[in-house]
């Protein structure tokens, strides 16, 4: 065969011979070389594609310019995409699907670290949308198609599909400037073009694995050239809830840095000594083994696991050193904390044409007014629209359960044995511990402690529940429903709580330095769990609370679990005694001491309930 | 194997065929332009893309794809060393030997004089060139290491013929996505053509005479040269060449040396044998004398003693155009422009054929850093 795929200039004279062989040798070919599930495989992967075009979605600024691809993930309209795509077209977009209508959407969420963005289209709840699948099992090799809108060729929105197969997984691509960096991500050799940012990678069964955003371009210019990367789904569904919050989602830091050394170990180089790290006991110089449940072999390793998690994901390490192996868990804190969604790198941005304030200008003139409403402009939100929505929907939830309690203060008693480990010698110790509006205390063995509330420190709690008393004044605030009285409140988006491993819907309250998050489970109104962080420099308390029953017009868990922050053990305390008492509301006792010991009965005094017992 | 693909591809063909032929009902006497068109479209639209795929799912589950992939990813390493400008500073190579002995491309990665690979353990070897052959653009590399580590290889009695339609992976260390431990990268794709292939970049062109494979996926990208093309078997069948352009078309060539051709040459070189060149045309290119270098420029080279001398600059006069463009003594020149200088003679060439007054880049290497130095000839 020569050249002439190669060389336009002979294709005239050599096309047509060639054609008519093509046509004579097919015949003789057909018969016996075509391996005999050939066309089951054709039409099992022509049902898969029409299968899975539905929930491919155009996405265009609502002037209907620009332009990139989407997947839609729920049926009340929820679609992913690139944050490349979706900023700079402002809050409403417009989106087309295979069905050849075009619709309206509002910006959600964002993650401008990942490169994400989450947006809810609207006129349908029964949108067609992706399954995903289990990003973390695809191998090299795997057969993939990815669907979307390159070169904006489909003016009926039906997406374009390309075929390959998986040429790496656990990819790392470095951020343009801070952000819009691909970690772990999934390299791929389907044809990936402008337009198909934002688009859904699917294994060959027709299964979500990952958002198509970004390739290597060089020198053959911004064409495909064999390598393009795609955010896995495993990160896009660590940030789903986040964006469904309506957050400007961040990633997160481990407030530790870690090298290779030149015998392939990964050692810690540097630890902030305020860090919870340091406070485990991770010292430079120590190997780090494990992050977030992966094999750490390399620099890279650790980037890469580090950039899919949330900021405020409290993840597993395990680390060795002269001393032996150790492990903790520790909470990322925060890598941007942006308050305003950052502007793209000039070459990254999509082009617009126009004066891009001006076209702004006129998109929110022409939204009709009910797709307005769904709009909330604030600091530190993409649409804080949806972040009062979902804090209304949890709080609404604990409302209706506990009941009105608007104009009485209630004081509670709580008694507590704490549930005997196995071999454990002796009677098991008891705990009384008291909260009101004022604050809270613990008493057991003839030792008390007391926290007032307008200015608690570190210094009253007690030793082996160091965060008890402070974890009570807030969660006494919560249940009684004095939400006005928290300095903020947020909806985070879902978190995995340890150690509990399971995934809880985050409200997020804050009180001067206390920060809270509340871990609901779906559809739940009581909480399952909250960790406090109630001042700087400690370990904050991490509380698990275990079968809420209904007592004396309120909530009261049956037992309270506490993890030690050095074990991770949990410590559970059984409710044998719940006492409420309610009062009318009165100021917050000023004259109370705020330092040294007094009695549970002063405490009760205090605190408006009267009798301690 | 071969005639399976194709006939997947032909099998699309004459439903295109079909589809068009409703048109041909209004234009009867146009069928000639209609099947070019329909052969053009198989050859750039994804229906075309459809039918390879289609081929490639089919033989894919033959045997498991992802492992044939991972063997394939063992046994190339990627290569680090100096690059500049559109020269990149990352290859990639093949292990041929059990004792770390590298196949991969002959291009200025290999003539800079440092380089490192990098193993699929993410293991780091300093590099020696152990032989090179001219006219096949290759380079035998040996991994440096005193500890008797052993190593994946390809054995070259593993190696086939491939053919167009044989359905290929290519797996290289382009675009440096692959890091450390990191295996490289694997696209897929087929053979569409085994032809001579008359390409080159800037002044250097491709010297093989004999058939390469062509390759219908982008497998040549940067840092892709001296990867490994193998069949679906994981098989090796080739190796993946630079990142030049044809010579009549401009347009980026995906070409692999077959490793049939190559083999006798690995093997000469694994002998520690020299391979002789078969093109002696080159080296008649006139030279500008060691007088002239020294009178006009200011420069002495190392004494050309041997065959492909490396081009050291061995002494820099006092005042000279030489000094006073910053070149020193001790200098390895690598690149003028953008064509690589391989030995003294090589140097001396390139310097001939350029005008007085006329403005040139050299790019030397100096410790372990690579400077681009402006200099008019004098």
């Amino acid at each position: 065969m020569n050249l002439w795929k190669l060389v336009p200039g002979q294709l005239m004279t050599t096309a047509i011979p060639v054609a008519i062989l093509c046509l004579t040798a097919s015949v003789q070919l057909l018969a016996g070389t075509i391996p005999p599930n050939l066309q089951e495989r054709e039409e099992a992967r022509i049902e898969m594609l029409s299968r899975i075009s539905p929930s491919v979605v155009c996405v265009m600024a609502a002037d209907g310019n620009g332009g990139g691809s989407g997947v839609l993930i729920s049926a009340d309209g929820y679609a992913i995409s690139n944050y490349h795509v979706t900023s700079g077209s402002g809050a409403f977009l417009k989106c087309g699907l295979n069905d050849g209508r075009l619709y309206d959407a509002v910006i959600v969420g964002i993650d401008p670290t990942g490169d994400v963005a989450l947006i809810k289209m609207l006129g349908r709840t029964d949108f067609p949308f992706a399954t995903p699948g289990n990003s973390d099992t695809v191998q090299v090799g795997d057969e993939v198609v990815a669907l979307g809108n390159p070169f904006l060729l489909a003016s009926d929105f039906t997406p374009t599909v390309t075929y390959g197969i998986v040429s790496g997984v656990n990819r790392y691509q470095y951020p343009a400037g801070t952000f819009l960096e691909y970690t772990d991500c999934i390299q791929i050799d389907a044809s990936i073009n402008p337009g198909n940012s934002g688009g859904p990678l699917f294994d060959i069964q027709g299964r979500w694995i990952g958002i198509n955003g970004r390739a290597s371009f060089e020198k053959r210019g911004r064409v495909n050239a064999g390598a393009a990367y795609a955010i896995s789904v495993r990160q896009v569904l660590l940030f789903v809830e986040h964006l469904k919050c309506g957050l400007i989602a961040d990633h997160g830091i481990a407030d530790f840095t870690v090298q290779t050394a030149s015998n392939g170990k990964v050692l810690v180089n540097e630890v902030s000594e305020v860090s919870e790290a340091w406070r485990r006991g991770l010292r430079p110089q120590a190997e780090l083994l494990t992050f977030a449940g992966r094999t750490i072999s390399s620099a890279n390793d650790f980037q890469n696991i580090l950039g899919i998690f949330p900021d405020g994901t409290r993840v597993p390490l395990e680390w060795r050193d002269k001393s032996g192996l150790h492990s903790g868990t520790i909470r990322l804190r925060p890598l941007h904390a942006f308050r305003k969604a950052p502007e793209l790198p000039q070459d990254r941005k999509q082009p617009q044409p126009g004066d891009p304030a001006a076209d702004e200008q006129a998109q929110v003139a022409d939204v009709p007014a009910e797709l307005q409403a769904l709009f909330e402009e604030r600091d530190g939100f993409a649409n804080y629209y949806f972040n009062r929505i979902r804090q209304e929907q949890i709080l609404d939830r604990l409302r209706t359960a506990v009941g009105n309690t608007t104009g009485e203060s209630q004081s509670w008693v709580i008694q507590m044995t704490e549930t005997p480990k196995a071999q454990a010698a002796g009677e098991p110790a008891t705990w009384e511990l008291v909260a009101g509006e004022a604050g809270s205390g613990l008493s057991s063995a003839g030792r008390d402690w007391y926290q007032p509330s307008d200015n608690p420190t570190p210094d009253n709690e007690p030793s082996q529940f160091a965060g008890l008393l402070s974890a009570t004044i807030q969660w006494h605030r919560l249940l009684t429903l004095r939400i006005a009285a928290f300095d903020e409140v947020v909806a985070q988006g879902q978190l995995t709580h340890l150690p509990s491993n399971l995934p809880g819907s985050i409200l997020q309250t804050q009180q001067g330095p206390c920060i809270c998050r509340w871990y609901f489970k779906a559809d739940q109104p009581m909480p399952f769990a909250v960790d406090v962080e109630y001042a700087q420099g400690v370990d904050e308390v991490r509380i698990q609370f275990k079968d809420w029953v209904a007592e004396e017009g309120t909530f009261r868990p049956s037992q309270i679990g506490i993890v030690s922050p050095q074990t991770e053990e949990l410590t559970w305390l059984t409710v044998t005694k719940f006492q409420l008492r309610k009062a009318a509301p009165k100021p917050a006792a000023a004259s109370l001491p705020t330092s040294g010991r007094i009695s549970v009965a002063d405490i009760a005094e205090l605190t408006g309930t009267g009798d301690a017992e | 194997m071969t005639q399976t693909s194709f006939s997947n591809m032909f099998d699309k063909f004459c439903s295109l065929q079909t589809g068009r032929a409703v048109y041909s009902n209004c234009c009867l006497n146009c069928w000639p332009v209609i099947l070019m068109t329909a052969l053009i479209v198989i050859l750039t639209s994804p229906l075309g893309q459809a039918g390879h795929a289609n081929a490639f799912a089919a033989r894919a589950q033959e045997s498991s794809l992802p492992q044939v992939v991972s063997s394939g990813q063992d046994v190339v390493v990627k290569l680090f060393g100096a690059g500049v400008g559109n020269l990149d500073s990352y290859g990639s190579g093949v292990l041929v030997s059990s004792e770390g002995h590298v196949l991969t491309v002959w291009n200025h990665l290999i003539n800079v004089g440092y380089l490192t690979a990098v193993t699929s353990s993410g293991k780091r070897y300093s590099v020696r060139v152990m032989g090179t052959s001219k006219d096949h653009d290759v380079a035998l590399l040996k991994l440096q290491n005193d500890n008797g580590d052993v190593f994946p290889f390809i054995s070259l009695a593993d190696i086939q013929e491939a053919e167009p339609g044989t359905s290929v992976l290519a797996f290289s260390n382009m675009f440096h996505v692959a890091t450390g431990n990191e295996p490289v990268s694997v696209v897929h794709g087929t053979v569409a053509a085994k032809t001579p292939l008359s390409a080159g970049q800037g002044r250097w062109k491709f010297p093989l005479k004999s058939e390469v494979l062509i390759v219908d996926s982008v497998t040549n990208n940067s840092g892709a040269a001296g990867g490994l093309l193998t069949n679906l078997q994981g098989r090796p069948v080739g190796l993946i060449g630079r990142e030049i352009r044809h010579l009549d078309s401009q347009t980026w060539v995906n070409y692999a040396v077959p490793l049939t051709t190559l083999k006798p040459v690995v093997e000469t070189l694994l002998e520690g044998k020299r391979v002789e060149s078969q093109t002696a045309g080159e080296d008649k290119r006139p030279r500008i004398t060691d007088r002239q270098l020294t009178v006009r420029f200011g420069i002495t080279m190392l004494p050309d003693v041997v065959e492909r001398t490396p081009a050291y600059i061995d002494a820099v006069s006092r005042r000279s155009p030489a000094e006073a463009a910053g070149l020193r003594r001790g200098d390895l020149i690598v690149l003028i422009d953008d064509d690589i200088v391989t030995s003294v003679t090589d140097f001396q060439q390139h310097l001939a054929a350029r005008r007085p007054g006329q403005k040139i880049s050299v790019t030397v290497s100096r410790g372990q850093q690579l400077i681009s130095i402006d200099l008019k000839v004098p």
